[in-house]
């Protein structure tokens, strides 16, 4: 437990201290805000949420894939990794630690989100519920492009246009039915329509977020097995 | 205390270490010299477990818990602080937080310790990486060219520092390319080249078997008689 401690909290420092990080944790979040305050408000024809569930399917698509994507590459190229294990820290212990953060900072965002979208009671729980489930299949897909990538460069490279089209798709499918039929089975899909209408069918979009969390959860556990941490 | 036994490592068609065989008593420092590619690194890896031999036997007699490790990458968090650094260890350790501090003034840094570690200098940071390594008081330390790239007074620091440690009991293993250290220093040596061993023993004995005669002038202390600057 102490180990996992040590890791949230050198996380959670390194992220204050990481502009372009905390950057991507704000930008959406306040992005929201104005274009609701701005736009959407004074404008009787658009619903109060509607730049709320736009901007938190594309952070949960795009923000946290992308930064756990960059820790753990960074913390391997840097062989700090390499330290924390030969001071007796277990790899999970690690992933325990980044991922807290991860979830952490994604409720705290969840909370602006839905202050801003102005949701209250249950709707505001399942708002928040969802985009942390969303943050941690985020979470664990970035965790696998973190440990096959053997930099942070080339992490990079792989987590940006994964997540433009992970966070994007929802957006662009307000346009398309052939992009909604084709990408539903992805989690960014999922969390749109589920913070969208709180009147939908909560079981089966909530069903497919939670297969796409198993199956990342596994496609981490192949890549960790063949490539490990350090 | 350490041993290792016959070992050998290939990577691909390259046998790099080939029937590696020696001992470190308890309470030692032993150096392990050779110039760059010899070897001495991936004997380190080995000894920590970070790299498995091909063929061989080897044990450090303490749990990984016990060491200290200091490699040519430091391996350190640049945005955080020095004394964050060494915290991050300290809770996984289990030790209380004051060690930190303790460790960064063994090192000199203790005015540097809310300083960021990217804003460090080279020596600083290799300063940094060895209080780091001594922090949980290891009873083996490894160092990996602890010396490399250093001026001469953190250099000189750095050997005064191994050699209270060795005073408080740790067993030292350290690599290193320079021959000048390996003797200021070291008990006994292994002279390592190309993966074999070819020559091992105290530094003196080494040097009187062979007929070696020390001819090259010791710059360290000529630059103290230049500058007259204290290097401590």
């Amino acid at each position: 437990m102490r180990s996992v401690k040590a890791i949230f909290s050198k996380q959670l420092r390194d992220m204050f201290k990481n502009r372009t990080v905390l950057i991507q944790f704000v930008v959406f979040p306040l992005v929201a805000f104005a274009f609701t305050e701005i736009v959407a408000k004074p404008n009787g024809s658009i619903p109060d949420s509607m730049f709320v569930t736009m901007f938190a399917s594309i952070y949960a698509g795009v923000t946290v894939l992308t930064t756990t994507a960059g820790t753990i590459a960074e913390d391997r190229e840097r062989k700090s990794l390499r330290f924390l294990i030969m001071a007796g820290m277990k790899p999970y212990q690690y992933m325990l630690g980044v991922g807290g953060v991860m979830i952490a900072a994604s409720l705290l965002v969840a909370v602006v989100f839905g202050a801003t979208g102005g949701f209250h009671g249950v709707n505001f729980v399942r708002f928040v519920v969802v985009l942390v489930l969303g943050s941690v299949a985020s979470s664990l897909l970035g965790a696998t492009l973190g440990i096959v990538s053997k930099n942070q460069q080339a992490a990079a490279a792989m987590a940006m246009p994964l997540g433009m089209i992970l966070g994007f798709t929802p957006l662009l499918a307000m346009f398309s039915q052939t992009v909604k039929k084709l990408f539903c089975i992805f989690y960014t899909m999922q969390v749109d329509m589920l913070v969208s209408d709180f009147s939908a069918d909560f079981t089966t979009p909530a069903t497919v977020i939670i297969v796409n969390i198993a199956v990342f959860a596994a496609l981490f556990a192949f890549a960790y097995n063949k490539k490990g941490l350090s | 205390m350490i041993q290792m036994s016959n070992i050998t490592k290939r990577f691909g068609e390259q046998t790099v270490l080939s029937g590696v065989t020696f001992k470190v008593q308890e309470k030692e420092i032993f150096g392990m010299l050779g110039p760059s590619g010899a070897g001495k690194t991936t004997i380190i890896n080995i000894l920590t477990n970070q790299l498995s031999a091909d063929s061989g036997t080897h044990s450090i007699g303490v749990s990984p818990r016990e060491t200290g490790l200091m490699l040519d990458e430091d391996g350190l968090f640049v945005r955080l602080s020095c004394l964050e650094n060494l915290n991050i260890f300290a809770d996984i350790y289990g030790i209380s937080r004051r060690k930190s501090r303790e460790a960064l003034k063994s090192v000199g840094l203790e005015l540097a310790a809310k300083k960021a570690v990217g804003q460090l200098s080279k020596a600083m940071r290799q300063r940094l990486a060895l209080a780091r390594a001594i922090l949980n008081r290891p009873r083996v330390l490894f160092l990996d060219e602890p010396t490399g790239g250093l001026d001469p007074a953190t250099a000189r620091g750095i050997h005064k520092l191994i050699l209270g440690l060795r005073e408080r009991g740790s067993t030292i293993f350290l690599t290193t390319h320079n021959m000048d250290e390996a003797v200021r220093l070291c008990d006994r040596v292994v002279l390592l080249h190309m993966g074999v061993i070819v020559e091992q023993g105290a530094p003196a004995e080494i040097c009187k078997r062979h007929e070696a005669v020390k001819t090259v002038p010791d710059l360290e202390e000529v630059f103290i008689k230049m500058t007259g600057v204290e290097l401590e």
